[in-house]
């Protein structure tokens, strides 16, 4: 495992990797000529065969997720990649972006010709500034290198792609209201049908993925589908809505490690192994209590539920949401699981859009009776009453218009859950926790 | 016929038919509770009131639910679904909103005016868990009273439906309100500087559920368990807006739309809204007055109406009658025709003129661009003419004189001597004649005007006749497409002052009350452009003079 | 007299070619005018809004939406810090950085210094785990911030 050979990273450490130069030295934009010679459809079919899932958080299939544009739609069709990552923890798409723009480039490149799309926006969270200083660079490398903009290699197919800055807002990662943001509006999710697919950015056919989603694309038509099958694990044969998790993933490690970064191996790996394999181990010789499986939206593994694999099915074993963005944040054993949580809370308390009522109110409601625990003016029945309310809001239920209450309802309810004698202890002995950091913040 | 289940009831849609569950379940005579859905706004499904189970019926029978909940506003029905609002899921979410929504209202329904009609209020009652389960500090929002010159907010009322945005984004295009921050600190505001104050401001209070939005014309006035509310139509202009009359104890406390298809859909204009401040003004005519010489002979109703039938009987000579009538398109169908009988029964070539028709400006078309242009599809229109009944008046007019004369011509004729006894049914509250033209009255040896509020007209009148206001009387008025709605009398007018249909039927001599319904079915029988009226009694949504317009048929 | 200067309004009209309509140039417009004068006031936006054809009040509705934007009477110094105070920076002493630096510098996250130099903010997730705790100064990222390192920052300011 350890010894696994980059590809998405692969080149991330070279002299000069942003460059366009370097890039083609390395074969780059080879797979995007390739990929022009072929059918649209074509080059659907291969990201289809290659089981591709997406990398953003929710693992549709990708190839898929394309085939649901109308056929023989007048146009025009958008591409909308997501490159808003917001979810806590979470850095790769920043390193894909940073240290090897082209990659992500390519990728979109191929996937626009694909779905028929001539217009790509890269909707790119405000605060990755250096990102966007190298990635802009990058994009104009391409204009003038004659790879976007009109009658790309001779072919008719014409290519812009622009960058968009976002504003620091957490919902801008979800994909309608990432598109609504797009369009100058504020970010309210769109009630979904109809999907993006078939109403999205200006009210046109629109696909909408992840930046690693489209390094991915851009790795398996250099080096093919049977390579990408070749990785990871494939569909459980009990289970005939598995579409498996192939693929090499970038892992991120963060938090209470000796060595937080990210690492590339392929999907199924457990989050023993990243900590002890990758991370150096637990730092200050101290001791696992909780590892957050993929971003906090997806809840809390507890300390005997490390050997789980994280793949698209693993995590939800544990109870846990899902994978998420495969961002692993480990938290030790001197750490209460009362102040995480409620840093979780305040966070969606802070990013709910405000939409609909459950989200809204539901999110802050938490937020609030976390703090009062933690300030030692909690009671017992409070840890019923957050599971209670975590319980009633979400998509899944179907209460909500997106996901952000899931990703808000699910620490709640792993962490009291699985960490419930902590919290009664807490509540039971009148603990108070004071930061002065929190009364700064609350003046605000 | 399609047929949608509806918690076990089966509820037969017409193919074609486009509705939603929240309307289907209206239908089956169940509630489900909604606060952001409106028809005649665009679906955004955020209160989250309205979530339902929702299903199919296959066609060997079984059902198969969905494992969510989905809200009723954005799921459209179609044949063989299922909606379920009564299980313990839906009674479980509804409960939840509930609780939620009122995590951060204040108590204030003992200082609310929407108490009584309140949608928070009413739900909670009927959905609501009872109790609260809050011990948090609730949030504390600024009021803000600048919203309009009309409207004020108490902002930690709003429950976020954002109907009112909406409103002001598709029905008037004015784009005022908007939203400011995010999440449970979002409040509604205007942008600095441009207050909502369009011509259709009002309907957003209408619009909000609960107290946020209040008509500062109508703030802490009554109480509205103390209103009682008419069907009635506003007086404003030609497209006579379907509308209620709320009043206690004779006093008119507001206006309100009501909804009706066939007229002009659910809203109406500011101008109609507050504009009926007159109906208490204090220069309502109150008592009726026969003058001789300027002074004031009698205030009796029975000598006044003996004296002047006398007198303008009298007046008739050998030749054609130098008499004129004059019908204010403010009059109702109704009154036209009696007073045109009674014309007839004066002199048989007694002229019937209508009074002049107000026109102010263009029809106003809504919503605006940001240019300020009318946008299609229209949404709503304040007519140029300002008045309710010229169709209805005119219909009369034409029928039982045979031509059509116009207020210009009598001026004229008055002028030329041709007109020396005028009585005139006024009824327009911006008067019938201009000031200008006030003088050319003096040529008259008699005046009498039947109207309801004192002009310079009815100071040099020898007659006077102190009528109703449009509440405060049953009638009928025809709207610019020829829709014949019935209006009633919502209160009593002043003391002293009489419903004109009735001050008619007395000059005229009929006994008995005057009885709108019984008197359209005699016009339906004598005038055929008024057959539909032949129903009586109009209903809610009132009937079209000619059912072709009905095909035609445009949102007002 | 205009709010935002013809070369503002250049660089604004620069973005109608990328979109479709005028509108999905709001943010790109707030960013420029907040860039060029470190607050977007209320003139600016009626400026914005005349521009894309737009309403002020939906542009302004956006730009609240976005507590990115401040408005004139808050207006942003010369420069701005941001400090994470999202989970992974939390558990290396994200907070108690940001406390280290709002004592430094005498303010309170969101305000800015005496000197209009700093504005303090907290972020969230900035997406620099892997060198926690991280700020953002500006647009440039700094990781594995101490206090110390902190200090060295601040006074290059």
């Amino acid at each position: 495992m350890s010894n696994f050979e980059p590809t998405l990273l692969a080149r991330i450490n070279k002299p000069d990797s942003s460059s366009l130069e370097t890039y083609r030295r390395d074969g780059g934009y080879e797979g995007f000529k390739k990929a022009l010679g072929m059918a649209p459809v074509d080059v659907i079919n291969i990201v289809k065969d290659s089981g591709l899932r997406g990398r953003g958080g929710a693992g549709f299939p990708t190839g898929l997720k394309w085939t649901f544009l109308p056929k023989d739609h007048p146009g025009p069709i958008y591409l909308a990649i997501n490159a808003d990552e917001s979810e806590p923890a979470t850095f790769n798409n920043r390193i894909l972006m940073e240290q090897d723009p082209h990659q992500v480039l390519e990728g979109i490149a191929i996937s626009c010709h694909a779905i028929k799309s001539n217009r790509a926006y890269i909707y790119l969270r405000y605060e990755y500034g250096r990102s966007y200083r190298v990635l802009q660079k990058a994009i104009d490398e391409c204009y003038a290198a004659g790879l976007f903009g009109k009658n790309i290699h001779g072919t008719g197919f014409d290519l812009d792609v622009v960058l968009h800055r976002g504003a620091a807002a957490y919902i801008c990662g979800e994909e309608t209201g990432l598109i609504e943001s797009l369009e100058g509006k504020r970010a309210w999710p769109r009630i979904k049908p109809p999907f993006p697919a078939i109403e999205g950015l200006f009210r046109k056919p629109t696909i909408v993925n992840n930046i690693e989603t489209m390094a991915c694309v851009k790795q398996i038509l250099d080096r093919g589908v049977e390579w990408f099958k070749s990785i990871g694990v494939p569909p459980d044969p009990n289970n005939p809505r598995d579409a498996g998790s192939y693929g090499p993933k970038l892992y991120c490690i963060s938090g209470h490690v000796n060595k937080p970064g990210c690492v590339e191996l392929p999907m199924g790996v457990t989050s023993r192994q990243l900590i002890e394999e990758h991370g150096g181990g637990v730092w200050k010789g101290n001791k696992a209590k909780a590892v957050v499986p993929g971003g906090i939206s997806m809840g809390f593994l507890s300390a005997d539920e490390l050997d789980l694999p994280l793949d698209f099915n693993g995590p939800g074993k544990a109870g846990c949401l899902g994978l998420g963005t495969a961002a692993i944040t480990v938290i030790d054993d001197q750490t209460s699981m009362v102040d995480v949580l409620f840093n979780c809370a305040r966070f969606f308390a802070h990013e709910s859009c405000g939409q609909c009522t459950p989200c809204r109110e539901g999110t802050a409601w938490m937020h609030k009776i976390l703090n009062r625990i933690r300030m030692g003016e909690g009671q017992l029945r409070d840890l019923d009453l957050l599971t209670e309310v975590a319980g009633s809001m979400g998509i899944i239920p179907g209460t909500t218009i997106c996901g952000l209450s899931d990703g808000a309802a699910w620490p709640i309810k792993n962490a009291i859950k699985k960490f419930r004698g902590e919290f009664e202890e807490y509540i039971k002995t009148g603990k108070k926790t004071v930061k002065p950091a929190d009364a700064l913040m609350a003046a605000h | 016929m399609p047929t949608v289940i509806v918690n076990n009831k089966p509820v037969e849609i017409a193919p074609g038919e486009k509705l939603n569950c929240v309307q289907v379940a209206q239908r089956a005579g169940d509630e489900i509770p909604s606060y952001c859905w409106h028809k005649d706004l665009s679906v955004v499904a955020s209160c989250r009131m309205c979530l339902v189970e929702v299903g199919e019926k296959k066609p060997d029978g079984t059902i198969a639910m969905q494992p969510k909940l989905s809200p009723g506003c954005q799921t459209p029905v179609k044949d063989g679904m299922v909606i379920v609002s009564n299980s313990e899921k839906v009674l479980a979410a509804q409960k939840a909103t509930l609780e939620y929504l009122l995590l951060n209202h204040p108590l204030d329904c003992p200082v609310c005016d929407q108490a009584g009609e309140c949608g928070l209020q009413d739900y909670s009652y009927e959905y609501g868990r009872g109790y609260s389960r809050l011990q948090e500090p609730k949030n504390i929002k600024p009021d803000k009273d600048y919203i309009g010159d009309q409207i004020t907010l108490f902002t930690d009322r709003c429950i976020m439906c954002t109907r009112c945005v909406r409103f002001t984004r598709e029905i008037s295009g004015t784009a005022e309100m908007q939203v400011i921050s995010r999440g449970t600190h979002e409040e509604i505001d205007i942008f600095p500087g441009e207050p909502c104050n369009n011509k259709l401001a009002g309907n957003v209070v209408d619009l909000c559920p609960v107290g946020a939005l209040c008509s500062k014309d109508f703030l802490y006035k009554q109480r509205v368990w103390w209103l009682k509310s008419k069907n009635s139509v506003c007086p404003g202009c030609s497209t006579g807006c379907s509308i209620t009359v709320d009043q206690n104890e004779d006093i008119l406390y507001r206006l309100k739309p009501r909804e009706n298809p066939q007229a002009q859909g659910s809203f109406m204009c500011d101008e109609g809204r507050f504009g009926w401040k007159y109906v208490h003004s204090n220069s309502r005519l109150t008592q009726p007055e026969q003058r001789t010489g300027g002074q004031t002979v009698s205030r009796d109703w029975t000598t006044v109406q003996n004296a002047l039938k006398a007198a303008l009987k009298g007046a008739q000579g050998q030749g054609p009658s130098k008499t004129a009538f004059v019908v204010s398109p403010w009059a109702t169908v109704e009154e036209a025709y009696l007073l045109t009988k009674f014309a007839k029964e004066i002199s048989a070539t007694a002229k019937v003129a209508m009074g002049p028709v107000r026109v102010v400006g263009e029809d106003d078309l809504y919503p605006k661009d940001v240019h300020g242009n009318p946008m299609q599809p229209t949404k709503f229109t304040i007519r140029a003419e300002k008045c309710p009944n010229r169709l209805g008046v005119e219909a009369v007019l034409k029928h039982l004189t045979g031509e059509l004369l116009t207020f210009a011509a009598v001026l004229d004729q008055i002028g030329r001597g041709e007109i020396e006894q005028l009585y005139v049914l006024g009824g327009d509250p911006e008067g019938w004649i201009s000031e200008a033209d006030v003088s050319k009255l003096d040529k008259l040896k008699l005046l009498i005007v039947q109207d309801l509020l004192e002009s310079a007209a009815s100071g040099k009148a020898q007659f006077v006749l102190p009528g109703g206001a449009w509440a405060e009387k049953d009638g009928t008025f025809v709207n610019h497409k020829g829709l014949a709605q019935a209006i009633h009398r919502g209160l009593r007018g002043p003391d002293g002052s009489r419903q004109d249909g009735r001050i008619l039927m007395e000059l005229l001599g009929r006994s008995g009350l005057f009885h709108a319904s019984t008197l359209r079915q005699e016009i339906a029988g004598e005038i055929p452009e008024l057959a539909a009226l032949i129903v009586g009694d109009l209903g809610e949504e009132g009937a079209l003079l000619n059912t072709a317009a009905k095909s035609e048929l445009q949102p007002a | 007299m205009a709010v935002l200067s013809e070369e503002l309004r250049d660089q604004i009209r620069a973005q109608f070619p990328k979109y479709p309509n005028k509108r999905a140039v709001v943010l790109p417009a707030l960013h420029l005018v907040q860039d060029a004068q470190r607050h977007v006031s209320i003139e600016a936006v009626r400026e914005i809004a005349e521009l894309l054809e737009l309403h002020p009040s939906e542009v302004h509705d956006t730009m609240t939406f976005y507590q990115f934007f401040k408005d004139e009477k808050h207006p942003l110094g010369k420069h701005r810090v941001w400090v994470c105070r999202s989970i992974s920076c939390m558990l290396r002493g994200g907070e108690e950085l940001l406390q280290h630096m709002c004592e430094k510098l005498h303010v309170h996250p969101g305000e800015t210094t005496s000197d209009g130099k700093v504005t303090m903010e907290f972020a969230e997730c900035l997406g620099a785990c892997d060198g926690a705790p991280c700020i953002l100064v500006d647009d440039e990222a700094h990781m594995n911030i101490t206090p110390e390192k902190a200090d060295d920052l601040l006074k290059s300011l």
